[in-house]
């Protein structure tokens, strides 16, 4: 997108505050989305998202500057403006660069924009059609079909010149149920970092009918008591529990700074030791994978907790110049116009020692919570909180009646030293995660769990 | 490229691809800012960007097409894209581009001039010191960020209209982490930054509130009469405001539905959406479609008076539009969202409240609004964080609590409004504005 020569005349200016490294990363994004709602197509919508972030650091201050303007000019405007917030602006350092190419790992096969419209209409058409078609009580099936594909090309001072397209879809499917006086959703919405082919592998009438279901199963559920007691998790987004529980206290982002409950445990037993917590951002297409973070680090897989150990954080390159760590290629953004920084991919709990019939059947009256919502943490006390968007009360081991408008709160280190049984269906759940760096695709996920006593918020 | 090149370049795309009813929508952002960690200056940093979102009206059906890539051969590329998203799109569209407002109100609240750089780097430091001065418990980990930012919309259609606004905020944060013993907690402050008294206010309130929530206690549950504060009931009202989206009632979305002229909130409360609401920071004259804004009651003594419409939903219920078209982002489709939306504050000061309140909670934090809430069924349930109120006092911190309920049943059982109304910072047109509310019998899961 930019000619190697130019980027090499950036990085110099952008080194000529003082800097001592510096890095340009510059993206070409197409963003498509088809929205249906009505039984219609409501809108297509496409954006291209075009622009560069200039980086340099002094030790471990930094300066960012973002533009839209591609221009040589806005270019160079970009990175003077860079230097001059680093420091009295001197004669740059010559940057050479040389060209690396990583593997792609993440093959695509229909790439969404060359497919016909139609093809992604028509997805999108039997997916809510079979949502509608599950009960006469689905009043409304709303649809989204979202696709990106993403080209970025990073360039910095240490001579590195590479680049990386990454193609993502996702397919969100919303229903609502309603019998006159109560109105319950549920939703569904997988993704891969793949193409259109994603969708043998989730089958459309099955993304629409698994919403529908769940709106169904609310319409029929009761308010969830309050209190605390034993809960079990299922496997899928309910893996979101480590991810706000224990992950982001992880980042290099909160543990760089000293504001994380995780901080100098390395070594240490920080969760039960059935539980082993893995972050890998190699998964072949997988929605949290890529083959290069957003500093051009390839991504690894990071054992984080093995056993109940701690054993590794997730560090992008601000954090290993503050942790005196190794880079863990989680460096990441939402785009050019954030400064990327320590983040999750895939992380999931793996497989445990338990049967799954085992861990509903010793419970003697608790929740099981089958799907997950979104949640939130603080890094700096653990607190953190998530929705359980199906759950069930569980009465003498055996699964009961269904019960809706139920959260799950506690604290982080606590939590992982209370999940004192791990089963051994391990699957993975699409999210969206937000932090500093914007909103980022993640991969959550965990085989079923109990958690031995956590507070159930309800009424 | 400046707009009118840019325009002139798309407008003669349009005409080749036979494109005669067209909008163009521009938006562009600039901000800059300067945090410290630990008193030392550690991050800076400055953005621009420019979008420009196209919708065509072809056949009947509006098409979309959107870019950040500022060139000529862009410009040339993009009403074949629009054509060809209207052309799959089924939804008839019902109103076309709209020719104009008659008038517009005057723009009452001014861009403020943006600081500089180097004002905000002293803002920035200063704050970083002040933190740490205010108290020994100040620790590591506490950061400040001074921040400008500015926004520039224009929109121009086939019809001849022109309009522009250009906004912009100045705005100082302070965190603060506080260790006392083992234990840390952190709390921030985020106000519009007019001078130095700013300083001293995010730095009191951060510090204070930081330190107000060590050794925080754990409650029993069971039903509390509970205030909320002005800040925590802004928040909920901006997940639920969707139910007031006339969108959301047409397409089932809406627990309002048919509610119209029916009582839906306690009689005290009032709620109001204003594009100008006096002390607000931004402020704006037209919406996403182009027609003139105006202040209106939405909720009056406790009755529903008006959904919020754009022109199609106006259109479609037969109504009114209340000018309330509005982008989630620049490239998005047209929806509905209000402004400064707003519970009119009541007569009551804090310490009558707690007073009535008797024995209770008084909540100043709520987490996991965007998964412990559903706008649709107005069911919440949600991790809090606030003191006990004893004998009409307020008492010592809690935290490790859920507070759960239902919006619409909440906004029937209001007993009592505080008399400050609470707004938060934002740099978009969208904000929320609460007083406190007491709110008898709420669930509490506790211990």
């Amino acid at each position: 997108m930019i000619e190697k020569r130019l980027y090499e005349q950036i990085l110099s200016i952008a080194l000529s505050g003082g800097a001592d490294f510096a890095e340009v990363y510059c993206e070409y994004t197409h963003n498509g989305r088809i929205s249906l709602l009505n039984e219609r197509i409501e809108s297509i919508t496409d954006e291209v998202v075009s622009g560069v972030g200039i980086r340099a650091f002094r030790g471990t201050s930094t300066v960012y500057g973002s533009t839209s303007d591609t221009t040589p000019l806005g270019l160079i405007k970009c990175a003077r403006s860079v230097a001059a917030a680093m420091g009295e602006v001197g004669e740059g350092q010559s940057v050479v660069l040389t060209e690396r190419i990583f593997p792609n790992i993440h093959p695509v096969r229909i790439a969404p924009a060359s497919a016909e419209t139609s093809i992604k209409t028509d997805l999108l058409k039997l997916a809510c059609s079979s949502a509608k078609a599950y009960d006469k009580r689905i009043i409304q099936a709303a649809g989204n079909l979202l696709t990106v594909d993403h080209t970025i090309e990073i360039a910095n001072s240490e001579g590195l010149l590479t680049s990386d397209r990454h193609i993502r879809t996702r397919m969100a499917v919303s229903a609502i149920a309603s019998d006159g006086t109560e109105t319950q959703s549920g939703s569904c919405s997988p993704g891969r970092g793949m193409g259109l082919e994603v969708f043998e592998m989730f089958k459309p009438e099955d993304i629409g009918t698994e919403a529908a279901r769940q709106a169904m199963v609310n319409l029929g559920a009761v308010y969830c008591p309050a209190g605390q007691m034993p809960v079990a998790i299922e496997s899928g987004f309910g893996g979101v529990i480590f991810h706000e529980a224990c992950g982001h206290s992880l980042e290099a982002t909160s543990v760089g700074i000293g504001c994380s409950e995780m901080c100098g445990k390395l070594g240490q037993k920080v969760a039960n030791e059935k539980v082993t917590a893995i972050d890998d951002g190699t998964i072949p297409g997988a929605w949290g994978s890529v083959n290069i973070d957003d500093e051009g680090h390839p991504t690894q897989r990071n054992v984080l907790i093995e056993n109940g150990v701690l054993r590794s954080y997730m560090i992008d390159r601000l954090g290993s110049r503050r942790m005196g760590m190794p880079s863990t290629g989680n460096a990441r953004r939402q785009s050019y116009a954030y400064e990327p920084t320590s983040r999750m991919t895939n992380t999931f709990i793996d497989n445990g020692p338990d049967r799954n019939e085992d861990i509903i059947a010793s419970i003697e009256y608790g929740l099981y919570a089958k799907s997950m919502g979104g949640g939130s943490v603080n890094p700096l006390t653990g607190d953190f909180n998530f929705a359980v968007n199906e759950g069930y009360i569980v009465r003498n081991g055996k699964i009961c009646e269904a019960v809706r408008g139920a959260s799950l709160i506690g604290n982080g280190s606590k939590i992982i030293q209370d999940i004192d049984m791990v089963g051994q269906n391990l699957a993975t759940g699409q999210g969206m995660c937000g932090s500093s760096s914007g909103s980022v695709p993640t991969d959550v996920g965990q085989p079923l769990i109990r958690v031995s006593n956590i507070t159930v918020g309800g009424r | 490229m400046n707009f009118d090149l840019l325009k002139n370049a798309l407008v003669k795309a349009l005409l080749e691809e036979g494109l005669t009813e067209y909008e163009i929508y521009y938006m562009s952002d600039e901000s800059v800012s300067v945090a410290t960690l630990n008193k030392e200056v550690n991050s800076f940093s400055s953005s621009e960007s420019g979008g420009l979102c196209l919708r065509v009206l072809v056949d009947g059906k509006m098409g979309y097409a959107s870019t950040e890539l500022m060139s000529e051969s862009e410009m040339a590329e993009l009403p074949r894209r629009a054509k060809s998203n209207a052309e799959a799109t089924e939804k008839p569209d019902t109103v076309g581009i709209y020719a104009g407002s008659d008038s517009y109100e005057e723009l009452k609240i001014k861009k403020v001039e943006l600081l500089s750089a180097a004002d905000l780097k002293d803002y920035a430091i200063k704050t970083g010191e002040a933190l740490f001065a205010k108290d020994p418990a100040v620790k590591e980990g506490t950061s400040s960020q001074a921040i400008c930012a500015g926004t520039t919309v224009r929109l121009v259609n086939s019809h001849g209209v022109d309009l522009s606004l250009d906004c912009g905020i100045n705005a100082l944060i302070g965190e603060a982490v506080v260790g006392v013993g083992d234990e840390n907690q952190q709390d921030y402050s985020f106000k519009i930054l007019t001078g130095d008294e700013t300083v001293t206010e995010v730095v009191d309130e951060a510090v204070s509130e930081a330190l107000a929530r060590i050794g925080a206690g754990s409650v029993d549950s069971g039903k509390y009469n509970v205030v909320i504060s002005g800040n925590q009931m802004r928040s909920l009202l901006s997940v639920f405001s969707s139910a007031f989206s006339a969108k959301a009632v047409i397409d089932g979305m809406s627990r309002l539905k048919g509610k119209e002229g029916e009582k839906i909130a306690s009689e005290i409360v009032t709620i109001t959406d204003d594009p100008q609401r006096e002390g607000n920071a931004v402020g704006t004259t037209f919406d996403a479609e182009g027609v003139a804004t105006h202040r209106k009651a939405v909720v009056e003594a406790g009755v529903l008076k008006t959904f919020l419409h754009n022109r199609e939903t106006a259109l479609a219920m037969g109504k009114e539009t209340t000018a309330n078209a509005s982008k989630a982002g620049y490239s998005s489709p047209i929806g509905i969202r209000p402004y400064s939306f707003a519970i009119e504050p009541g007569d009551k000061s804090q310490d009558e409240l707690f007073a009535m309140a008797g024995d209770g909670i008084y909540i100043t934090e709520i987490n996991g609004l965007h998964a412990g809430a559903n706008p649709v069924s107005g069911d919440f349930s949600l991790q809090s964080a606030g003191f006990l109120i004893k004998d009409g006092k307020k008492a010592e911190a809690v935290k490790g609590f859920t507070v759960a309920g239902n919006f619409f049943e909440l906004m029937k059982s209001i007993s009592s409004l505080g008399n400050k109304l609470e707004r938060g910072v934002t740099t978009g047109f969208t904000g929320f504005c609460s007083p406190d509310v007491l709110v008898p019998g709420m669930s509490i899961a506790g211990k």
